[in-house]
């Protein structure tokens, strides 16, 4: 904001001499205020805080304030439009109960676990943190230490935070949120492809016939790309869309093929098309022979449940779920022909009729076609598998990786590609898809980060679920939660998070912006700038990276995550934290705090301050002395470039509306593996799968096997859990708008009419749902925008007052540790 | 052929040599009410909803999609059943739709529906053979439990009321030029007149 | 306090900066001290969408609320956003066959149906053309228009309106 100096001085004037006079002097000269200095808005552009389609967004400052939002015209992904949620970006930072200090669980002045929360400063919040992490490295070692972060973390935020954990305190106990997102999407890739994300882009969208949802309602979870989906069905009239899920929502709006099946049988639908590919002679063999190979997989692999589960002892393969042996085509052919259409009509409920439409889709080696799909499939305990599933479809007619043809893994957060894997917050990982478990991978990280070999451990930490469980069993004890909402998230809280989080030999930290349901559960609560309150870069799912500045300060005390991280690691010193051993590898850290060597004296320092243009806030950078989120970007980039990872030098994406990764000579990759788009492909290759040591992906033979809790006589009603558009996940931000408050202000259990009448229940009736697990009341609703088939309820979990996931079970994929909230057993009652 | 319904005739015309006319009277007054009553009750039958959905193709397309509007389930519990809208109260009409309907029971012996494609495909023929016939009875069915006098325009959202008040009360416009897919989905709506 | 804030973020000179800040933490220390007595006094549980209940513990759910069919436009929050739906659209079809809400607001019906028409926006393609009806990536509506349920909110929202933030900013001129 800058004034115009004599033009406020000549204002200043006139005003004066007109109060001497007694007479009162309009600024202008009509009802409408017109002057410029009045009327300017500073614009600025930010990718958007929902989901993961990386809409980008202008966003208008005022005075120190957001004061409007809209879709950026320049951006290549959304064109300038939003959805409700992205329009009202402007009001998610003004809730009127922003946390705006550290509160902390007291009783007669000092920390307590059943004390009540009371206001501390940060150097207070940072003592007993400080404290409590110290005790419990010395007691336990840096297993009992771990962390929950986010898809919604920026990419700088996940890269500190890994930082921290896996070289500072040597812990691998980190684990983002996208575990329960799209986990199992990263397994899929990795075990198909050997490399993470996806092939194509959304430019697949305007290039191709036929899109085929898998248990995926874009129309409300990726809006945005819906609008593409549907300028697409509707301007080119010869476009088809399909659509598959459990019950009918909003997506079979502009379904040409809409398909209802029972849970867990999308597996046997993959496995019928494959087959039909095969019968009708369509499998692309040129492709096939030349860039595939065939492997049998392991079956029976257990549910991810703990070990004493009877499920889990019963399975066969629970210790070796990954194993695989080579089979030819002729073997793979043999197994998918167990899978007719009418055998999997009969398992599935979807007609004979529809299943070969759905597979001609495919099969027509004339027709371009895009799969999409999110929580349907990765939400699944044989999560891994359907996505292994449908890469098997798009390679046997080889329909992938060129404009149109797209096997399609979206994801949920704005961030879970750019911050959670690929900078890699899990905790099996390394940034560039490199993992702990691999001795080359930890010691090229050790390299970069100039931290003696051996600091970081081999061993996987606990991933989310086991987070959970580590906590109630008291093996986990100091927990920092940040940028999540886990105990609204995380499945089966009633039985695991919540125990957990109170047990007393826990010390639980929660940092966020608003007092959330975690927060709640919490020991030391810590307030968080948000989104355009800090300078971030976020990754989307078709791998564009976007950064953004800081536009305006925080409320009170409230800073970034990243600050936060980063001003704890200055209350360690690595005599405290590192053993003797390591020290002795490289004496010149002793005695040094873990700030500096982590980050101030390490590559991530190297950017001084004067490089933050000067008109820019910076909040973290100004206090620590260094352009932090550059130094921190750039160090980053390192494990990527030269690995078919390649980021662009960070100056760059504050220009641009984001880059596809590999960028390469400054040009960004529209389709990986194919010649001529992709510049890590071998010349004359044609297609390479090179994150597979002979460039060939994988076409997996898997079967279906049944969900390992179904309804019964007692729990009669399968349920599903999801999302609705008004609201961003567990609401914490959205419900403080309060036009998405008033759209859709509770979570209702969608019901058919027929299950109701049987009830003797009707619509608005108040019902209790229970589970094995838990309880929940809620109200009926049987009509509206999602009509379920009998046998099946939904209910959202945005709402913080009717915590379904209460109910939902704690199964994972044994692969991808992902849980499946789609699929458990309930029943209703009334109340 | 002339011989036969000559031969027919004069055997009609002839008194009768074995019945006396009082038994002939009562008798074929008796036999007149059977036959009327069976007639009738028989054609009641058929316009019972339970009659209807006794079709799957009736239960699971129509019917399933009745079941979430405010025809089916509202705040004081009066619900049209199908008859209710779909067939004529007056005698002359409710037969001509009864002739009209046995073409529907022509479908159903032939398949021309069993299955949600063929009647979504269908769909726009069978509501537009719905909308001719509103349209001609200026919503007769509509008007048999929706009565425009005694319709209380301040209890309407202001939107209906002036609607209701203006176009409907000049009779310019009649029900279903208006409420059109309230009870049932849309078909495709290219081309009818009020939708673009 | 947001205020203060505002006035923080336009302060050019450290030193000042510095000292505002001071004031500001000692202002908010007292308010945030001020909160939590009060905080202490009426609840012990602080996730306000839970209206202080324990997590193991739930409130009886409110009844359904109704949609506001009252046909009274709200004031937006700033030029850009999308106008929210004023009347219920209880079984309003939008789909490969119909569209239900374009039938009163699209531009040739809107005489008729004396409905606000769609803004000309609606009627660019991607690539910003103006087509001659509107552009099919507009063609669901609810995706960005959404009806408002009477219902109070759970939390209030203190974002400021820009005609606010001129009117202060005119009124300061005009002071002066």
């Amino acid at each position: 904001m800058k004034l115009d100096r004599r033009e406020f001085m000549k204002a200043n004037a006139v005003a004066a001499a007109a109060a001497v006079a007694g007479i009162c002097v309009p600024a202008t000269a009509t009802n409408l205020i017109t002057g410029s200095n009045q009327t300017r808005l500073k614009w600025d552009k930010a990718p958007c805080r929902f989901c993961g389609t990386g809409c980008s967004v202008n966003v208008a400052t005022m005075d120190g304030k957001v004061v409007a939002t809209h879709g950026d015209i320049k951006s290549p992904v959304n064109k300038g439009l939003n959805c409700i949620k992205g329009y009202f970006l402007s009001k998610i930072m003004y809730g009127k109960d922003r946390l705006i200090s550290p509160m902390l669980r007291m009783k007669n002045g000092k920390f307590s676990k059943d004390g009540d929360f009371e206001p501390i400063s940060w150097e207070q919040a940072f003592d007993i943190m400080a404290e409590k992490a110290k005790q419990t490295l010395k007691d336990k070692g840096p297993t009992a230490i771990g962390m929950f972060g986010s898809g919604q973390w920026t990419v700088m935020e996940g890269y500190a935070a890994v930082k921290l954990m896996k070289a500072g305190f040597r812990s691998n106990n980190i684990d983002p949120n996208a575990r329960h997102c799209m986990a199992s999407a990263v397994g899929g890739f990795m075990r198909t492809f050997g490399i993470d994300e996806p092939m194509g882009c959304y430019d697949d969208i305007e290039a191709t016939d036929a899109m085929v949802l898998w248990g995926s309602n874009m129309s409300e979870m990726h809006p945005i790309l819906w609008t593409r989906i549907t300028d697409r069905r509707l301007s080119a009239p010869h476009v088809k869309v399909a659509v598959l899920s459990t019950y009918t929502h909003r997506s079979f709006d502009l379904a040409d093929n809409g398909m209802i099946f029972t849970p867990q049988t999308d597996l046997a639908i993959l496995n019928f098309i494959a087959n039909y590919i095969i019968q009708n002679k369509k499998v692309n063999f040129d492709f096939v022979n030349k860039h595939t190979n065939f492997r049998l997989g392991n079956t029976d692999i257990g549910y991810g449940l703990r070990p004493e589960h009877p499920l889990e002892k019963k399975a066969k393969n629970a210790d070796k779920a990954g194993g695989s042996k080579k089979i030819n085509f002729k073997q793979y052919a043999k197994f998918v022909s167990q899978y007719s259409a009418e055998s999997v009509s009969k398992l599935s409920g979807v007609s004979v009729k529809k299943l070969n439409e759905l597979a001609e889709l495919y099969a027509d080696p004339n027709k371009k076609v895009c799969s999409f799909w999110t929580m349907g499939f990765n939400q699944h305990t044989r999560g891994v598998w359907a996505n292994n599933l449908i890469y098997n479809i798009h390679l046997l007619t080889g329909k992938i990786s060129t404009p149109g043809n797209s096997p399609f893994s979206l994801t949920g957060q704005p961030s879970a590609c750019g911050t959670a894997r690929e900078v890699g917050t899990f905790s099996h990982r390394l940034p560039a898809d490199m993992v702990v478990a691999n001795p080359k991978h930890r010691k090229k990280a050790e390299k970069i980060w100039g931290l003696p070999d051996g600091t970081i451990p081999p061993k996987p930490g606990y991933h989310a679920v086991l987070q959970n469980r580590m906590l109630k069993d008291g093996k986990l004890n100091f927990y920092w939660v940040q940028c999540n909402n886990n105990m609204q998230a995380a499945a089966n809280i009633a039985q695991e998070a919540f125990p957990g989080y109170r047990n007393p030999n826990n010390f639980i930290v929660v940092s966020d912006p608003y007092p959330t349901v975690t927060a709640q559960a919490a020991d030391l609560v810590l307030p968080t700038a948000m989104w355009v309150e800090k300078e971030g870069a976020y990754g989307n799912a078709e791998r564009r990276t976007q950064s953004w500045y800081q536009m305006v300060n925080a409320p009170g005390e409230a800073r970034s995550d990243l600050w936060q991280l980063v001003e704890f690691s200055k209350r360690f010193t690595t005599d405290e934290v590192w053993s003797k051993d390591l020290l002795d590898k490289k004496p010149k850290l002793k005695g040094k705090t873990l700030f500096e060597v982590l980050f101030k004296d390490s590559d991530v320092g190297k950017f001084p301050l004067s490089e933050v243009p000067e008109e820019r806030l910076n909040q973290e950078s100004r206090d620590f002395g260094f352009y932090i989120q550059k130094g921190l970007f750039e160090e980053y980039a390192q494990f990527g470039r030269g690995k078919a990872h390649d980021l662009a030098p960070y100056d760059r994406y504050h220009q641009e509306r984001g880059l596809r990764w590999p960028v390469v000579d400054g040009k960004e990759t529209l389709w990986r593996f194919k010649e001529g788009s992709d510049p890590y492909v071998k010349p004359g290759a044609d297609f390479e799968f090179y994150g597979k040591p002979d460039g060939r992906a994988i076409i997996f033979a898997l079967p279906y096997e049944p969900a390992p809790e179904s309804p019964d006589e007692e729990y009669d009603l399968w349920l599903s859990t999801g999302r609705v558009i008004e609201h961003w996940h567990t609401g914490s931000m959205t419900q403080r708008v309060p036009e998405l408050y008033k759209a859709m202000p509770d979570a209702l259990v969608y019901m058919h009419p027929d299950d109701a009448k049987k009830r003797g229940m009707r619509r608005g009736d108040l019902v209790k749902i229970s589970s094995r697990r838990g309880s929940v009341q809620t109200r009926i609703e049987t009509r509206g925008r999602n009509q379920v088939p009998v046998g099946l309820v939904f209910m959202p979990f945005f709402d913080a007052s009717r915590l379904v996931n209460k109910l939902t079970l704690d199964a994972t994929d044994p692969l991808s540790k992902e849980t499946d909230y789609k699929k458990c057993a309930v029943k209703i009652e009334r109340v | 052929m002339k011989k036969i319904i000559r031969l027919g005739w004069q055997t009609l015309r002839k008194p009768s040599a074995h019945f006396s006319l009082g038994f002939l009277v009562v008798g074929g007054f008796i036999s007149g009410v059977i036959f009327w009553g069976g007639f009738n009750t028989a054609l009641e039958l058929t316009n019972t909803e339970e009659f209807c959905i006794s079709c799957h193709e009736m239960e699971s397309n129509p019917y399933a999609e009745l079941k979430p509007t405010i025809h089916f389930s509202n705040r004081s519990g009066v619900r049209a059943t199908c008859p209710d809208c779909h067939v004529p109260h007056k005698w002359t009409d409710k037969i001509a739709r009864k002739m009209q309907a046995s073409k529907e029971v022509w479908g159903k012996v032939f398949g021309t529906i069993n299955t949600r494609e063929k009647f979504q495909n269908l769909r726009r023929h069978l509501a537009e053979n719905e909308w001719r016939r509103l349209k001609a009875n200026d919503s007769l069915e509509c008007r048999n439990c929706h009565n425009f006098d005694y319709m209380d325009f301040t209890e309407q959202s202001e939107r209906a009321a002036n609607q209701h008040s203006t176009s409907l009360a000049s009779g310019e416009k009649t029900c279903i030029d208006c409420h059109k897919g309230i009870a049932h989905q849309l078909p495709d709506m290219k081309g009818v007149e009020g939708w673009n | 306090m947001n205020q203060l804030i505002a006035k923080r973020s336009l302060a050019n000179n450290e030193l000042l900066r510095s000292r505002v800040l001071t004031r500001l933490f000692s202002a908010l220390f007292l308010f945030a001290a001020v909160l939590s007595q009060m905080a202490l006094s009426t609840e012990k549980e602080i996730a306000t969408l839970r209206d202080e209940t324990a997590i193991d513990d739930q409130k009886r759910p409110a009844v359904l609320p109704k949609v506001d069919n009252s046909d009274i436009k709200k004031t937006r929050n700033y030029p850009m956003q999308p106008p929210l739906i004023p009347h219920t659209v209880r079984g309003y079809e939008v789909n490969l066959k119909v569209n239900k809400c374009m039938s009163c607001h699209s531009r040739s019906r809107t005489e008729d149906s004396q409905a606000p028409m769609v803004s000309v926006t609606h009627f660019m393609d991607r690539d910003g053309n103006f087509l001659a009806e509107i552009s099919p990536r507009r063609y669901f509506c609810n995706q960005c228009h959404v009806t408002q349920m009477k219902t109070k909110e759970l939390v209030e929202n203190t974002f400021v309106d820009m005609h606010q933030l001129m009117k202060e900013k005119q009124s300061k001129n005009s002071n002066r």
